[in-house]
């Protein structure tokens, strides 16, 4: 009698201690990829495991930055403004400077222009103590208004340029952009949970008062936060430069809403605080898996704009933690 | 209708930073010595600076103002109508009136208000690409002077002839289409499925929209090298940049030159690729010619070179004529277009008519 019931409490307790807030973007993946696989032949293959991984890389990227700068609680929407100043600068030292050399210079310059911008953001926002939605909305213009301004409006062609490599050469079956947007995923997740930078994240992110009482540096962590993602989105460039063949203003165009729903599918809270860069990772390959899964399926255009939506609400609703939470806005 | 809709509307606009611009422009141009009194001054509206083919559009404004020494403003909408109408308004105002103005209205129905500003303040206007369809030149003389506007129908058409033509008649083909609700998009499909029609061998595979966007292009083309594999003989795209995306989708995975890819645009890399052979055709509209003799023809107007109301309908509402670019021709139209900064005769005011566009 009592041996059952300490059973059933024994299970209920393992079943409760499993943190499946937590773990449910993981689940709405595997979820989605069986799904698929039953419903479409070719999807569970390699040559489209290998496609998925190829046009998750510069989202990936992407939304390993925002999510550095959503774990402290703030917002960045200069996504597409950085990427379109870091991937012109990338595609004019390319002109400018051809073969090998080049190529990495291309590379720096676009890290450095995409760093730059990052934090410009991060100081104005300290500096000036103004919200970041406005001030990285401001410095999205401003990149823009440079990329512009840099090729007078027009597409910039590096077709034939050796950063190419990068989208052209596989390794392991993938191309070489995967595994630098992989490299950089773990960078950051060490970075996040390993040092005291990342730690001073997710104390910022709680709690912004209690963490400068407790002698966190806010202001140094904030700028530090907005230069990485800004590093990231200047890398995003860099890939997307690489894949297109082409360098132009509008090259970021549609990402930022991509990187931050990605962000947010898996699992982290725009509140700051909760989450992290493997979550934005799960976030990024559910996003991906299920547009490329759509096309396979045939879903007609209209219609596959309505699922993402539908499933950015269901990811919310299922992993969103409202204990504590008084007020929901 | 502008071609070049798939800048993010919406929500956050890029206005604040491009109005600064253009207000630059129009101090510039105010600044301008008295040899401008008499000259009216030359204004382009267009969407934005930020896109190649607007800025093309610019160069050619400027070409023609530097050509004949009058001042020359550019105003951008940045996809706000109203923003566009009261910019116009404004330059009316400075100007007294003494303006001629180019412009392709962000939506059709603002084209209205702009000819009833112009057409009040005594300046000479001319519309692209967007005006409503009860909206005539001849309603309004003589300072509405023409519409000018492309077919999309037709190039949308031809381009898809030419892809067929590549894959030899017979074969599965899959389309990649700009946003659903955009016109240019619409015509553009609508010509596809004509041309499809005319052909009952050839298959369309599917059809996606990729918002105009070479990404977006790119991951659907994947996709679809997972669902269709070998069977997809040819891909039109309904824009070059997606066509670029489609190009390198197949060269990731070592396709590149193996399948005909045909756009629409004549963007710098698209004619590339087809000199490359590894895009099939493009059509070039020359946003070149669109930027200089769309004041042309409304400058000749305001001096008395001729009189709108003596033109014919197909001088007042009319299709301009654009270049397919195809691997014959690649060659002597990058030498002309892409390489040199091309050459215009200004006088030729009515050598583009290819007839007066369909009433609806």
């Amino acid at each position: 009698m009592t041996t059952t019931a300490g059973k059933g409490r024994a299970s209920a307790r393992l079943w409760t201690s499993v943190p499946w807030r937590a773990l449910a973007p993981v689940v709405v993946l595997a979820a989605l990829c069986i799904a698929l696989g039953l419903a479409a032949d070719n999807f569970a293959t390699a040559g489209n495991f290998a496609r998925i991984a190829t046009s998750a890389a510069v989202p990936a990227v992407l939304a390993t930055g925002v999510t550095l700068v959503i774990l402290m609680g703030g917002i960045d929407l200069s996504v597409e403004g950085a990427m379109a100043v870091a991937a012109v600068v990338a595609a004019l030292v390319l002109v400018a400077a051809p073969g090998a050399l080049g190529a990495v210079a291309a590379a720096f310059a676009a890290l450095a222009a995409g760093a730059a911008l990052g934090a410009v953001s991060g100081a104005i926002h300290v500096g000036l103590r103004a919200p970041s939605f406005m001030v990285t909305l401001g410095t999205w213009f401003i990149g823009l208004g440079l990329a512009v301004w840099l090729v007078g409006g027009g597409t910039v062609s590096v077709r034939d340029s050796e950063l190419r490599v990068l989208a052209l050469v596989r390794l392991g079956g993938l191309p070489l952009s995967v595994w630098v947007a992989l490299g950089t995923v773990l960078i950051a997740w060490v970075l996040q949970s390993r040092t005291r930078l990342g730690r001073a994240l997710f104390a910022v992110g709680g709690g912004e008062d209690l963490a400068a009482q407790s002698g966190v540096p806010v202001g140094r962590v904030k700028v530090a936060a907005f230069a990485l993602a800004g590093l990231c989105y200047g890398l995003g460039a860099v890939l997307a430069v690489a894949q297109l063949g082409q360098g132009n203003a509008e090259i970021g165009t549609g990402r930022l809403f991509a990187a931050v729903s990605a962000a947010v599918v898996g699992g982290t809270s725009l509140l700051g605080g909760h989450g992290g860069v493997l979550h934005s990772l799960v976030g990024v390959l559910v996003v991906v898996v299920l547009s490329n899964g759509m096309i396979l399926l045939g879903v007609p255009p209209y219609l596959q704009q309505a699922v993402q939506g539908l499933l950015i609400i269901i990811a919310v609703a299922v992993s969103l933690d409202r204990r504590g939470q008084g007020l929901v806005k | 209708m502008t071609l070049w809709r798939q800048v993010p509307g919406g929500l956050i606009r890029r206005r604040t930073l491009l109005q600064g611009m253009a207000g630059l422009a129009a101090v510039g141009a105010m600044g301008r010595p008295a040899r401008a009194q008499d000259m009216p001054t030359l204004v382009n509206s267009i969407r934005s600076l930020s896109n190649p083919y607007h800025a093309t559009w610019n160069q050619g404004g400027e070409a023609f103002a530097a050509a004949i020494g009058a001042p020359y403003v550019t105003l951008v909408t940045e996809g706000d109508s109203e923003k566009g109408i009261a910019d116009i308004r404004a330059i009316l105002q400075k100007t007294g009136g003494n303006a001629v103005i180019n412009v392709d209205p962000n939506d059709a129905p603002d084209a209205r208000p702009i000819v009833e500003a112009c057409v009040q303040a005594g300046a000479h206007v001319l519309t692209q690409w967007n005006k409503p369809a009860d909206l005539h030149p001849w309603d309004f003389n003589p300072n509405y002077v023409s519409h000018v506007s492309f077919d999309g129908v037709e190039y949308g058409g031809r381009t898809a002839q030419v892809l067929i033509d590549a894959i030899g008649g017979s074969g599965g083909i899959v389309a990649l289409g700009g946003i659903l609700s955009n016109t240019a998009a619409i015509d553009r499909r609508t010509g596809l499925e004509a041309t499809l029609a005319a052909n009952p061998n050839v298959e369309l595979l599917d059809f996606q929209v990729a918002d105009w966007q070479s990404g977006k292009a790119f991951d659907t083309t994947s996709a679809w090298l997972t669902r269709f594999g070998p069977d997809i003989k040819g891909i039109w795209a309904a824009n070059d940049d997606m066509a670029i995306g489609a190009l390198e989708a197949l060269r990731a995975e070592g396709l590149q030159g193996q399948i005909p890819i045909t756009g629409i645009d004549g963007i710098q890399t698209a004619v590339e690729a087809v000199r490359a052979g590894e895009m099939t055709a493009t059509v070039f509209w020359d946003p070149f010619w669109q930027g200089a003799m769309g004041l042309s023809i409304p400058y000749h107007a305001r001096t008395g070179t001729f009189d709108p109301a003596a033109e014919p309908p197909e001088h007042r509402e009319f299709y301009g004529s654009a270049t397919v670019v195809t691997t014959e021709n690649a060659e002597s139209f990058y030498a002309e277009h892409i390489a040199a900064t091309p050459q215009l005769d200004f006088e030729d005011l009515w050598g583009r008519v290819s007839g007066q566009i369909r009433q609806s």
